[in-house]
């Protein structure tokens, strides 16, 4: 599912934007090989500062899989600023109906193959479908995105082929870049739909979105975040598989409530979340 | 910081409130304001039809300093609607004697980002029913946009220093196109004539029109011949 985040509600999303800056870095630093400027293990460039629209997707296991970021061409953006050699030296479109998209991607190591709802091909829709609706609601008519040839390639097989290019493809590093316009009307965004076999509202509140990625970040290993296991843990661990009725799970609950003050607040949450995730390494 | 209206300033800058009065009467909203922020000084500088009691009342009790409407509608990239400010306890302060001056809280605020990063916004208000705004807003949005950028542009065009960088940066493409327009060519004749889509024609055009601050494409050919950017047909 899919949630905006702009420079009115990013207040709430820092947590979903780390990953995204995360993801943004695995995928142009280390996979595609971009020019991109990496800290920490984040990719984040000027255009982040700008408070731009980020379009999110959040899967049902509550990660970030895919995102793109949007830009009104009537202020600074990528292709006016950065990228303006593809345009042969010319100078870039500005019009309040047209938006830039850029830093489009998708998680290609949590998504598969095949065209499933935990694939590459359907994040990829439903990125585009939430960037096209987005845009049309807020008037806007036409999109030039940067992409490359491969992103190109996707995008013509998916339904949603760009209907014209700007300037020329331009090696960006190891890479080539290029700019696609693609409208924002009906037809394009039912082509795609059709495509991906999305007829529902993509679309989640703030709290829907807040909600889906808190649970993934539960549903974690349990165990992954602290030191091993104490003495006391131990005990919980064996009591819990010990435990051959629901009341007897509630008791052991109980107790670790109880001594509450004794855990750190991971600990604390891990134990009364998923209290047999971490067993078999006791 | 100060709040100026901008109506008061005679000259040229009027036409900015014919642009605001105009977005009343043509897309059907009870009021309209425009709002710059001046990067240096931190005045806000605009234009707005409100009553008069309504933009003293607003003045006077310094709701400029922290009208959401104002501050976190330049956050967004989208025309933000009201609803969102629903929980904003600066949106109620400002908004919660306006019904006793006749004005309503539903309303959006459509920003614009100009080339040096400096903001305006156009805000419009209409008293109606849930699924009436809605219509409107479907209706009406493109057309906000463009009112939008309008408004802003001639704004940042009245300096002195600011025209000379404003000339329009037409590129090859919107000049060429102007040009064959100019020469009486119909969108389907350039679009065959340039071998592309008319869909890249009307981008072009689109972006055309707006660099040269026109409405209309006759008005954009007016304004590039007289700009020397393309010659008389």
């Amino acid at each position: 599912m899919i949630i905006v985040i702009d420079g009115i509600n990013q207040h709430k999303f820092k947590d979903v934007l780390d990953d995204m800056f995360k993801l943004r870095a695995r995928v142009f630093g280390d996979r595609l090989g971009w020019e991109v400027n990496i800290v920490d293990g984040r990719e984040r460039d000027m255009f982040d500062d700008l408070n731009p629209a980020h379009v999110v997707s959040i899967n049902d296991e509550g990660e970030v899989v895919g995102c793109m970021r949007l830009l009104q061409t009537t202020g600074p953006h990528m292709l006016s600023d950065v990228f303006n050699s593809i345009l042969d030296g010319e100078p870039p479109l500005r019009s309040s109906q047209v938006w830039e998209a850029t830093r489009f991607c998708v998680d290609t190591k949590k998504l598969g193959r095949g065209r499933g709802k935990n694939s590459v091909s359907y994040v990829t829709s439903e990125v585009m479908i939430g960037s096209f609706e987005y845009a049309k609601t807020a008037g806007v008519l036409d999109s030039i995105a940067v992409i490359d040839p491969v992103m190109n390639r996707v995008l013509q097989r998916s339904g949603n082929a760009p209907y014209d290019y700007l300037g020329s493809a331009k090696p960006m590093g190891k890479v080539v870049a290029m700019a696609a316009l693609m409208d924002c009307s009906d037809e394009r965004i039912s082509g795609i739909r059709d495509y991906a076999g999305i007829d529902h509202d993509v679309f989640m509140s703030d709290e829907q979105a807040l909600e889906l990625f808190a649970q993934g970040k539960t549903e974690a290993p349990a165990n992954t975040n602290h030191q091993p296991l104490t003495d006391l843990e131990k005990y919980f661990v064996e009591q819990m598989n010990a435990a051959k009725t629901e009341a007897e799970r509630q008791d052991v609950l109980k107790l670790i409530e109880t001594l509450m003050d004794t855990f750190t607040p991971e600990q604390r949450t891990a134990l009364l979340e998923t209290p047999r995730a971490f067993a078999h390494e006791a | 910081m100060k709040l100026i209206d901008l109506a008061a300033l005679d000259h040229e800058e009027k036409s900015t409130a014919d642009v605001i009065n105009s977005v009343c009467e043509e897309l059907g909203f009870d009021y309209a304001s425009y709002a710059t922020m001046n990067p240096v000084k931190g005045d806000v500088q605009g234009y707005a039809n409100y009553p008069d009691e309504w933009k003293i009342h607003y003045g006077s009790h310094g709701y400029h300093h922290f009208d959401p409407t104002i501050y976190q509608s330049v956050l967004s990239i989208a025309p933000v609607d009201w609803s969102r400010f629903n929980q904003d306890e600066n949106f109620n302060a400002v908004f919660r004697d306006a019904h006793d001056f006749g004005i309503t809280p539903r309303g959006l605020t459509v920003p614009v980002r100009g080339p040096y990063g400096e903001c305006g916004i156009l805000s419009v208000t209409r008293d109606c029913s849930d699924g009436e705004w809605e219509k409107l807003k479907k209706h009406v949005m493109g057309d906000l946009q463009m009112a939008a950028v309008h408004a802003h542009d001639m704004v940042m065009q009245s300096g002195v220093l600011a025209k000379a960088l404003y000339l329009p940066a037409l590129s090859t493409r919107e000049k060429e196109i102007l040009q064959w327009v100019a020469e009486g060519k119909s969108q389907q004749d350039v679009g065959d004539i340039l071998s592309i889509s008319h869909r890249t024609v009307e981008v072009h055009m689109r972006s055309g029109r707006e660099k040269l601050g026109a409405l209309t494409t006759p008005q954009a050919i007016g304004r590039a011949i007289g700009l020397g950017l393309i010659a008389p047909g």
